[in-house]
């Protein structure tokens, strides 16, 4: 133990206020403190920083704090859209893993080959579920208004969803349906994406329209300047997120023109 | 009608807001209640990483993302406070390296581009002691800062060096020397 004429340490006073020294270290610097004065001020000064430091930390702090709210109801909706992801996956695996998989896969063949047969020979046709839907640059809004997925603008910015996906042919088929051109040729039309992934964009039927390559002027390649365009903004702090998806999809042509102020594509 | 995925709103739904709450799981549920107990000290304790109110709010939204996957996976779940601490740590480190980076890459930009909700300094005029303490608590380097926030979040010695990565000693000589600091400034 030291002597009065070894002081405590701040170190040692300290874990003594904090409560973090072992009972017997304990009993040491107390009796120490017991008998010098010059510690037992200096172990109030301490007090004294650690009481300004926890009122300039809490003030300097809470009063900046955005409501809870918001960021709360955002955490649920992506927990449940994590939960679902991952459920899917689950579902997938077990399926895929299950022993009798090529049993079933058997079972499923010959049911769609039956089915075939049995609406080859009865002159069946796929009724027509959907009206013909305009063709244009533009979606139908009825069908395609647009869908997105929970994301952050950090996450946006990040680079990770930065390219889009390349749209399943299963998708592709459903939605040629829903805009009635089922039969329609494929290589005419590109399956595009209204709010880009790259944005926020879901992998979602809404989200996805027929875009026809006959469509010279506003085309899917000046769609993509926009897309590029509005996500820079948004990365850059100019343009909130749900506004630059709004606006796309809206009328992206509109948008076009806003963003690049021009009434046509630019040129290169 | 193709049914719609259930990852995906569409965007009159986002803007008419009208969706009702579908139930939600008790893992779910206990996710948002911590999220509820430890959001405010996350984001005061990473307002010294010179990040945004934004980039705050969103380490702290993939902290607890974090925390939904680790507690789905059965891991262990003492001391969730920590290790919330720990990963919002490790998360807003990477977020402010990537920022530098794209900083300095970007020509012009002057630096890291840091919090655009009013820094300390701005607004109104502070008491002097709170205006040297700002002093004092801007100067102290970046670990010492760091042991002096989280032991005002109620971290024992041994946590903070376990989210630091540092011994206990280093944790204890880092607070007794910052303290020794603002008592100068403060008497």
């Amino acid at each position: 133990m030291k002597d009065l004429n070894t002081h405590l340490s701040d170190q040692q006073m300290l874990m003594d206020v904090d409560g973090e020294l072992s009972p017997k270290e304990e009993a040491l610097i107390r009796a120490h403190l017991d008998a010098c004065w010059k510690c037992r001020v200096r172990r109030k000064e301490i007090e004294h920083a650690i009481t300004d430091f926890v009122r300039f930390y809490q003030k300097e702090n809470d009063g900046q704090l955005p409501p809870v709210e918001g960021p709360r109801a955002l955490l649920k909706a992506r927990l449940a859209e994590l939960s679902a992801t991952q459920s899917a996956r689950h579902s997938t695996w077990f399926a895929l893993s299950h022993k009798n998989v090529w049993t079933l896969a058997a079972a499923v063949c010959a049911l769609l080959a039956f089915g075939l047969i049995l609406a080859r020979s009865s002159g069946f046709q796929r009724p027509q579920t959907r009206r013909r839907a305009m063709i244009t640059s533009i979606p139908d809004s009825t069908l395609t208004p647009g869908a997105t997925v929970l994301i952050s603008r950090g996450a946006v910015c990040s680079g990770e969803s930065a390219k889009n996906k390349a749209v399943p042919v299963s998708l592709q088929k459903k939605v040629f349906e829903e805009y009635g051109i089922a039969g329609a040729e494929p290589r005419a039309y590109e399956v595009d994406y209204l709010v880009t992934p790259a944005l926020g964009g879901a992998d979602d039927i809404h989200n996805l329209w027929p875009q026809p390559y006959f469509a010279t002027v506003w085309n899917a390649k000046v769609k993509d300047e926009l897309e590029d365009r509005l996500r820079q903004m948004v990365c850059d702090g100019t343009l909130d997120l749900t506004e630059a998806q709004r606006e796309i999809a809206t009328n992206w042509i509109e948008a076009y023109k806003k963003y690049f102020r021009t009434d046509s594509p630019l040129e290169h | 009608m193709f049914p719609r995925v259930t990852d995906a709103i569409t965007l009159r739904d986002l803007l008419g807001s009208s969706a009702s709450t579908p139930a939600q799981d008790p893992l779910e549920a206990e996710v948002v209640k911590l999220f509820d107990h430890f959001r405010a000290p996350l984001l005061r304790y990473l307002s010294s990483f010179g990040l945004g109110v934004q980039d705050r709010e969103d380490v702290v939204q993939d902290a607890f993302l974090s925390l939904f996957q680790h507690l789905r996976a059965g891991k262990s779940r003492e001391n969730l406070g920590a290790w919330l601490f720990r990963v919002a740590h490790n998360l807003a480190l990477k977020r402010r390296y990537r920022m530098r980076r794209e900083s300095d890459a970007n020509a012009g930009a002057g630096g890291l581009v840091i919090d655009p909700a009013p820094s300390a300094e701005d607004g109104l005029v502070r008491h002097q002691t709170q205006n040297r303490m700002l002093a004092v608590v801007k100067a102290l380097r970046e670990q010492d800062r760091r042991c002096l926030d989280l032991r005002a979040e109620g971290f024992r010695y041994r946590e903070i060096a376990d989210l630091l990565n540092i011994s206990i000693g280093a944790v204890s000589l880092s607070l007794a020397r910052s303290l020794a600091r603002i008592s100068r400034a403060t008497e």
